[in-house]
């Protein structure tokens, strides 16, 4: 990497998190997302000079995209690279020409040199990797969801509380400025009471890769596959749900959905279609929906409150108030009579029909140009906070301190994916199981 | 005039003398005046007059509300003759008026009106066809707004606007800082576009078309296909009935018939805009 380069994204997470209002009388929004507490300019300036020793586990098309992430640091190196794939490994070692590479993770675990590793494998291997990872030491960061049923997470939760080592799972909506300010609106009741959230994400596309030879069918597809992944939950509604329990402040006590493979019938054993509602204890619902046989409605994570809407996919919020676009004829009228003023009033058209959807001024959360993600890349998209959670990481392997409420929201989101595939396989409604209630969940 | 248990609401501008009543959904659209010039408590009186008034109406000729009068006939006047109440002989009359002077364009059943028979002795209606039924929907807003001008003038209103659903407009007397009401119409394609800019002084105008959303609503009654042209017509008249009826009828009119209709009307203004 060249130097200006690394500079100049270095200072990314300081202008970040500047731009979130921390400098100064930044304690409101500091109260709000406390596991951006550990990255305030002041304790950016504590680590200068020092790096990370990272070690990556999984080296596929996510792997590859943190490597870029993390290259681009300058309070971290790459000094180890792990996959089974030797097509992934090599090509992942090219980027890093210094590491040491291994094929086996566990001999990896043993280096001494390695602070903390990213694991970027498919679902099934996350818990089992994570808890290895921990128990030999490392500092890890785990893509989401947090493993691939119930009581993997609650082993992972557990362990968690044991270790004094830094766990971090990719949460990155919580890194995510768009998100960040949106909730700071919500929670400051801009939209007034939350009375409902809607999330949904449509793809048209198989979720398929192209495999070299049949016996890598599983490994490559992973994704379709029951025993390695729980499907469109984990792998697209984790992030959502965990933004509506975000926003709530709370989590819901119950969940009932029905699921289906309705279109991409090749011998997947995961859903492509999925339905459900989430049921908080106040009566606020969360409606969730997924397909991927049809990308029109994209990707958005709205939460409706009585006095307004916020689209915090896209970070445009709407206004009760403000519905009908402009001003009526009426209106105007009104208003150049008050100011006295005499001019004709756009009033007369063609009849004028209650209409099913009315419309509203749209307002951007955040000022100036953002990214929006679209919500169809299978690997990762721009500026959606992941490079922030991951250069969060790597601060936190340096300092030792956890991050605050990022294993308890990997945790929710996921057990709140696991409870709905299960309503949806069972066909009945499920409950959150007490057993793996934590003391970090608020259901009433 | 019972009007106990009617939440009215409305908005008084002391500044201007100047009260703004809106109802959001009355016979399927909205319906807001300005009454300037009257204090509020009068303001407020006159209101409730037309709260009550439109309500009513909108009860009469709701032809989804199966308890209407309009329901009521089409339901009951397939088989036998149906006596119909004085205020309905007088609106089924006008109908059977209008149907005659805009040559057959005019018509509540959309398909043939020749076939609702009105005994004059009786007061009673029976349809001689399957098929038929009572459609209002292009007359009742005129005929409110007529109804309401009355009301207005027997108030001692002298100045006042009326917009009734967008397309059904009253100006009385005049605008308080100019000589009449000045109303502009939009063109439905483009909202950026103004077709046309008409001055209203104790007149009614009225504006129909398709949109870009709403197109086939209008329906020729001799041929039951429905106009699908990108147009404008607006009436301009004393008579909100006439401009409200006219309006609809100029969208389905050819040149010969629209010069034989004009000479049956007394309006101020026409004017047909193609986009």
């Amino acid at each position: 990497m060249s130097k200006r380069k690394s500079k100049q994204v270095d200072t990314s997470l300081r202008q970040f998190i500047k731009d979130l209002g921390y400098v100064s009388g930044g304690a409101a929004l500091l109260a709000t997302t406390p596991w951006l507490q550990s990255f305030t300019p002041d304790k950016a300036k504590e680590i200068k000079k020092e790096k990370a020793r990272i070690g990556f586990i999984g080296t596929g098309s996510r792997g590859t995209y943190n490597i870029h992430a993390i290259l681009s640091l300058q309070h971290a190196e790459i000094v180890a690279l792990c996959d089974i794939y030797p097509p992934n490994l090599k090509e992942a070692s090219g980027l890093c020409p210094n590491a040491k590479t291994y094929t086996d993770y566990r001999k990896m675990l043993e280096s001494p040199d390695i602070d903390g590793v990213i694991i970027s494998t498919p679902l099934y291997l996350h818990a089992p990797m994570t808890l290895d990872a921990l128990n030999a030491g490392k500092h890890v960061y785990c893509e989401k969801a947090m493993a691939l049923t119930m009581e993997q997470c609650k082993a992972v939760y557990d362990a968690y509380q044991e270790t004094d080592k830094v766990l971090y799972f990719c949460v990155q909506r919580m890194f995510d400025k768009k998100y960040i300010k949106g909730m700071q609106m919500i929670h400051s009741g801009l939209i007034g009471d939350i009375v409902g959230e809607r999330c949904y994400w449509f793809r048209n596309h198989d979720w398929r890769r192209p495999v070299p030879s049949p016996e890598l069918e599983r490994q490559i597809n992973w994704r379709l596959y029951r025993d390695y992944s729980a499907g469109l939950m984990t792998e697209l509604a984790s992030h959502q749900l965990e933004v509506c329990c975000w926003a709530m402040q709370m989590v819901p006590e119950s969940v009932v959905g029905t699921g289906d493979i309705v279109y991409w019938k090749d011998g997947r054993e995961v859903y492509d279609s999925v339905s459900l509602v989430y049921h908080y204890s106040n009566g606020v619902k969360i409606n969730y929906e997924s397909l991927i046989s049809n990308k029109f409605n994209g990707m958005e994570d709205q939460i409706l409150g009585n006095k307004g809407t916020m689209n915090l996919a896209t970070g445009i919020y709407y206004l009760e108030d403000e519905a009908g676009g402009k001003k009526s004829g009426i209106e105007q009228l009104i208003g150049q009579i008050g100011n006295k003023l005499y001019a004709s009033v756009p009033a007369a058209g063609p009849s004028w029909r209650p209409e099913t959807k009315e419309k509203y001024i749209a307002h951007n959360i955040l000022e100036g140009e953002f990214h929006v993600n679209d919500g169809l890349s299978m690997i990762g998209a721009l500026k959606d906070g992941s490079d922030e959670i991951l250069s969060a990481f790597c601060q936190a392997c340096i300092t030792g301190e956890k991050g605050k409420n990022i294993v308890e929201e990997a945790y929710l989101a996921t057990m709140l994916c696991h409870m709905g595939n299960q309503a949806m396989a069972e066909q009945k409604k499920i409950t959150f199981p007490e057993e793996y209630k934590i003391p970090y969940m608020k259901f009433s | 005039m019972q009007r106990i248990g009617i939440d009215t609401g409305g908005t008084y501008y002391g500044s201007s003398k100047m009260f703004h009543g809106s109802l959001k959904n009355i016979m399927g659209t909205r319906f807001d005046i300005l009454i300037i010039d009257q204090n509020r408590l009068k303001s407020q009186e006159i209101w409730n007059d037309i709260v009550f008034e439109l309500r009513r109406l909108d009860q009469i000729f709701n032809r989804f509300d199966s308890t209407s009068e309009t329901s009521k006939i089409n339901c009951e006047a397939i088989t036998d003759p149906v006596h119909v109440s004085p205020e309905m002989w007088f609106i089924l009359r006008s109908c059977q008026i209008y149907y005659t002077r805009t040559l057959g364009l005019f018509d509540i059943t959309l398909n043939d009106f020749s076939k609702v028979l009105l005994d004059e002795k009786a007061h009673t209606v029976i349809f001689s066809k399957k098929d038929i039924s009572l459609d209002f929907g292009g007359y009742a807003k005129g005929y409110a707004l007529l109804k309401i001008k009355d009301l207005i003038y027997q108030a001692g209103v002298q100045h006042c606007f009326v917009d009734f659903g967008n397309s059904s407009i009253l100006g009385i007397g005049h605008h308080p800082h100019g000589d009449s009401w000045k109303v502009s119409i939009e063109n439905p394609y483009d909202q950026n576009e103004i077709l046309d800019e008409i001055s209203l002084k104790d007149q009614a105008l009225s504006v129909s078309g398709n949109t870009p959303s709403y197109t086939g609503h209008i329906v020729r009654p001799t041929s039951v296909e429905s106009v699908k042209a990108h147009k404008v017509v607006s009436i301009t008249s004393d008579d909100p009935l006439d401009a409200e009826v006219l309006s609809t009828v100029f969208m389905m009119t050819n040149d010969m018939e629209k010069k034989r209709i004009t000479e049956n009307f007394k309006v101020q203004n026409i004017a047909e805009y193609s986009l």
